[in-house]
């Protein structure tokens, strides 16, 4: 073959193959509008927390931490949080967990009809659920007025810790039924009757069998619950005009509001608070990989 | 010249090469099969060839036209996938008249057409249905009528009769067969089943580790196999050691020798053999198996184990454990084996 | 025996979803209340409350707003989305792994802690985002944006992508025809689905809304949260309407999933 063509060719082939890797690249800049918005919007205020929570007055330094822990006010704002969602948390589990397991004994329209409610009461929450709270829950509130009534209550405060708690917990309630629905779908009826004919009793069963199985998703359902509440504002804020004191509620105040806007002490506070869920979901990562982990 | 020359082709990918240096050709209207186990190579060559993925090295010449470094659209190839890979979105009428859509013929002028493929699979009245409403089988035949509207030069099979039941897949099979006889259209098939290559292919390209180990014709490769793997892949050879062939038989063995299950026989009384049946030896049934029509039976023979098939022609030919019988050997069948 | 366990199941089922369903109630009882003093129920009857509201301008405004926010920020966010997940399953699926930890941030980084770092970067470039809608468009984005991954991702998964791409191109689409033709349509449902689910979940967003804007630009829920020293009847019916659009967005996004039997 005539050199002068196959050199021709050789040529050709390369620049084929060079187009052909440029062109690969291509689908990279699809990637580039999400990456720019998801960074502006997303990593870089968190860049941002982090690094002026390190910052005091122009220069590098961890007084505004030594702040916070001087500090009793916020101190306590990180007890009330931390109480808060750590009760609703456990409740709001316990609660969802006796709804999805009895759930499961009922047919399958009641099912359907449960899924849907939950889902839809899921959405039931932050400045409307307060306010449903208040007309219930309220000085002058229905419920209040009719367990007063009762006698089970003798004064019931919806704007103090207790109160915010059943709100807290009433919102958790649906979160938790969502999340464990297919955690409880892994607890087949055959095991339960295997378990049965070899002599163990429903509660030997749940001991040694049921609770075992689920106790991952139970505790990955804590841990989630648990964040969701310790991270909520417009619930507790619209419920007492922000007056009560919680962690969220502290970190907003530095940054908007009527006094002193300090917003690397919210940003040293918010560290803090993201630290508190790390060190939590660590311990209950831990807790779940010591658990029995199959399929 | 041959109507498909594969020319010294090579794929690998990252550091692990999928097969080198493959060469062979195909007549047009052949019907070829690339036939291996598992992990052979035989699919990713058959994806080469379709462009969808790309030759390290190497040529691939279709009808005088080196399209090696051709995009998929334009090679001409159609290819029904083991997956059937029909587009959930539209119904069957769609998928057909999708290639030509992409022609610029619309869904109108491509009418006739249409029905004249659904007619050939056999699925008339189905023009309105959707991939999910379907059954395999038809979905398969769905895939094939959109991959032979737009007329391929070569129609590549990927195991596409692998996910069906077994009396769906000897329908298909059929049909595929006719259908493409009748359009003497050139296609490659890949499959992991022997039996299936047999009964469907003009010429069987029988593939391991990346490498094209024999190729012939299906009764070819059956009957002569040319090394250990090939006798062991096709049909249930005996492998017996080249020093007891040179005493059983009598013959010059210089390597291991394959003989069919079915070229052994059980000596009946009163029969007069022909010369080329071996004299008789003493084995112990230690187990049989009733395969329907055929009794395999697993025999002991001096220090060798052999597979023996017979025709279940009657019951006493179902022999119990530990009995001994004489087998005869057809001795043009014995197949001398490389490594 | 098995009827006591049935009666156990069912009163703990209902008497859970009582529970749940008391706040729901009495707002609604209260919102068509003529007027309810210290007493248990209600004076009378009336639909006046909601006449009010939907008659009310500054009600009609905020709506508008909300709903422009959100429609805006789900298109914005579909658009990025899309193309984005195509990329990932079909060129680079080892980024799948990425992105799952990725979607994780919205949810690890509480809205209030956002909202430090937003109004800091943001207050003083050179055009105008906090106290424009445009910022919180942003901002939802990324609050939508694991909703819609995960729906549209797990559409991917469903669908045979790499084999059905493959056929197009032999059938002589080009890869962007293919996406457009077959892999779009096959996405639309779980597209949906997670449009109306996140749709739900931002018209009722407050943080970013209260900390970022506030009442420069009145969203439904800080107009919610400023009509709370008025007429709790006017709040409950607000609440309710709001509610009814919730519940109508959930039950479609849901009927959408549940055709998903393909």
């Amino acid at each position: 073959m005539n050199i002068k063509v196959i050199k021709q060719e050789q040529k050709t082939i390369t620049q084929s193959r060079l187009l052909s890797t440029l062109l690969n690249y291509k689908p990279v800049l699809w990637l580039l509008p999400f990456a720019v918005f998801f960074y502006l919007f997303q990593i870089a205020p968190m860049v941002w927390v982090f690094i002026n929570s390190f910052i005091y007055e122009e220069t590098w330094s961890i007084e505004n931490y030594q702040e916070i822990f001087d500090s009793a006010f916020i101190l306590q704002s990180f007890h009330n949080s931390l109480w808060v969602s750590f009760w609703s948390s456990f409740v709001g589990l316990i609660l969802a967990a006796l709804l999805v397991s009895s759930l499961r004994h009922l047919n399958s329209r009641i099912k359907e009809a449960m899924i849907a409610f939950t889902n839809m009461s899921s959405n039931f929450a932050g400045v409307p659920l307060a306010f449903a709270f208040i007309i219930i829950l309220g000085t002058n509130g229905a419920v209040t007025l009719l367990l007063k009534q009762w006698g089970w209550i003798d004064d019931f405060n919806l704007y103090s810790s207790w109160g915010l708690l059943t709100l807290y917990i009433y919102f958790q309630i649906p979160l938790g039924a969502l999340l464990l629905y297919p955690a409880f779908d892994a607890l087949k009826k055959d095991a339960y009757e295997a378990a049965a004919l070899l002599g163990a009793s429903p509660f030997q069963y749940w001991v040694k069998i049921g609770f075992p199985i689920l106790s991952p998703a139970l505790l990955g359902t804590f841990i989630i619950l648990f964040a969701n509440a310790i991270g909520a504002y417009a619930s507790v804020y619209a419920l007492t005009s922000g007056n009560y004191n919680m962690v969220t509620i502290r970190i907003a105040s530095l940054v908007s509001g009527d006094l002193f806007l300090e917003p690397n002490l919210a940003a040293a506070i918010s560290v803090l608070l993201m630290l508190l869920l790390a060190f939590i979901t660590a311990i209950n990562q831990w807790l779940i990989a010591r658990s029995y982990h199959g399929k | 010249m041959s109507y498909v020359t594969i020319n010294k082709l090579s794929k690998r990918f990252g550091d692990v090469t999928v097969f080198e240096d493959i060469e062979f050709t195909i007549e047009q209207g052949e019907f070829v099969t690339l036939l291996g186990p598992s992990g052979c190579g035989k699919s990713t060559l058959l994806r080469t060839l379709a462009g969808l993925d790309n030759a390290n090295k190497g040529e691939i010449w279709v009808d005088g036209v080196d399209i090696t470094h051709t995009q998929p659209q334009h090679r001409e190839i159609g290819m029904v996938f083991q997956s059937y890979a029909l587009f959930p979105n539209m119904t069957v009428e769609d998928n057909v008249a999708f290639g030509l859509k992409m022609k610029g013929i619309s869904k109108k002028q491509a009418q006739g057409d249409i029905q004249k493929m659904l007619d050939l699979v056999e699925l008339n009245g189905k023009e309105k249905f959707y991939p999910h409403e379907l059954s395999g089988g038809q979905r398969q035949r769905v895939a094939l009528a959109r991959a032979l509207i737009v007329k391929p030069r070569i129609l590549l099979l990927d195991e596409p009769l692998s996910a069906l039941d077994a009396k769906i897949r000897k329908n298909l099979r059929q049909q595929i067969l006719d259908i493409q006889k009748e359009l003497n259209l050139t296609t490659i098939f890949v499959t992991h089943d022997q039996e299936e290559a047999m009964l469907m292919s003009d010429r069987i390209f029988l593939m391991n580790q990346g490498e094209i180990i024999q190729q012939g014709k299906p009764e070819d490769i059956y009957t002569k196999p040319e090394n250990e793997f090939v006798a062991g892949f096709m049909g249930h050879y005996n492998l017996i050691e080249a020093e007891t062939a040179k005493q059983w038989f009598d013959i010059a063995a210089t390597s291991k020798v394959a003989i069919r299950p079915e070229s052994i026989y059980i000596k009946e009384a009163g029969r007069q053999y022909a010369d080329h049946i071996s004299t008789p030896k003493l084995a112990t049934v230690v187990t049989h198996q009733l395969l329907g029509n055929v009794i395999r039976y697993s025999l002991q023979v001096e220090n060798e184990l052999l597979t023996v098939d017979l025709l279940n022609r009657s019951s006493e030919r179902l022999m119990p454990e530990g009995s001994t019988i004489e087998l005869l050997f057809n001795l043009n069948e014995i197949q001398p084996v490389g490594v | 025996m098995e009827n006591n366990q049935q009666l156990l199941h069912k009163s703990i089922v209902y008497g859970i979803s009582s529970l749940l369903l008391i706040p729901i109630l009495a707002t609604f009882i209260y919102s068509l209340s003529s007027s309810w003093g210290a007493t248990i129920l209600p004076d009378g009857f009336s639909l006046k409350w909601y006449g009010e509201l939907l008659t009310d301008p500054r009600f009609i405004d905020a709506f508008g707003r909300s709903l422009f926010i959100c429609i805006a920020s789900l298109a914005l966010a579909t658009l990025l989305v899309l193309p984005m997940i195509f990329v990932i399953f079909y060129y680079y699926p080892k980024l799948d792994k990425v992105m799952n930890i990725l979607i994780l941030l919205p949810f690890a980084v509480p809205p209030v802690v956002s909202s430090v770092g937003l109004l800091q970067l943001y207050a003083d470039s050179t055009f105008q985002l906090i106290g424009t809608p445009w910022i919180l468009i942003g901002t939802y984005f990324t609050i939508a944006l694991p909703f819609m991954y995960r729906a549209i991702a797990n559409s991917f998964t469903a669908i045979n992508l790499k084999d059905l791409i493959d056929a197009a191109h032999l059938l002589g689409a080009s890869t962007s025809k293919a996406f457009l033709l077959i892999i779009l349509p096959n996405l639309k449902k779980g597209l949906l689905a997670s449009l109306f689910l996140s749709f739900s979940f931002l018209l009722g967003e407050f943080v970013f809304a209260n900390i970022l804007v506030g009442t420069r630009y009145e969203t439904l829920q800080i107009y919610l949260y400023n009509m709370r020293q008025t007429s709790g009847h006017f709040t409950s019916a607000l609440v309710m309407t709001y509610f009814a659009f919730i519940f109508l967005c959930t039950w479609l996004a849901s009927r959408l999933t549940r055709g998903n039997n393909l």
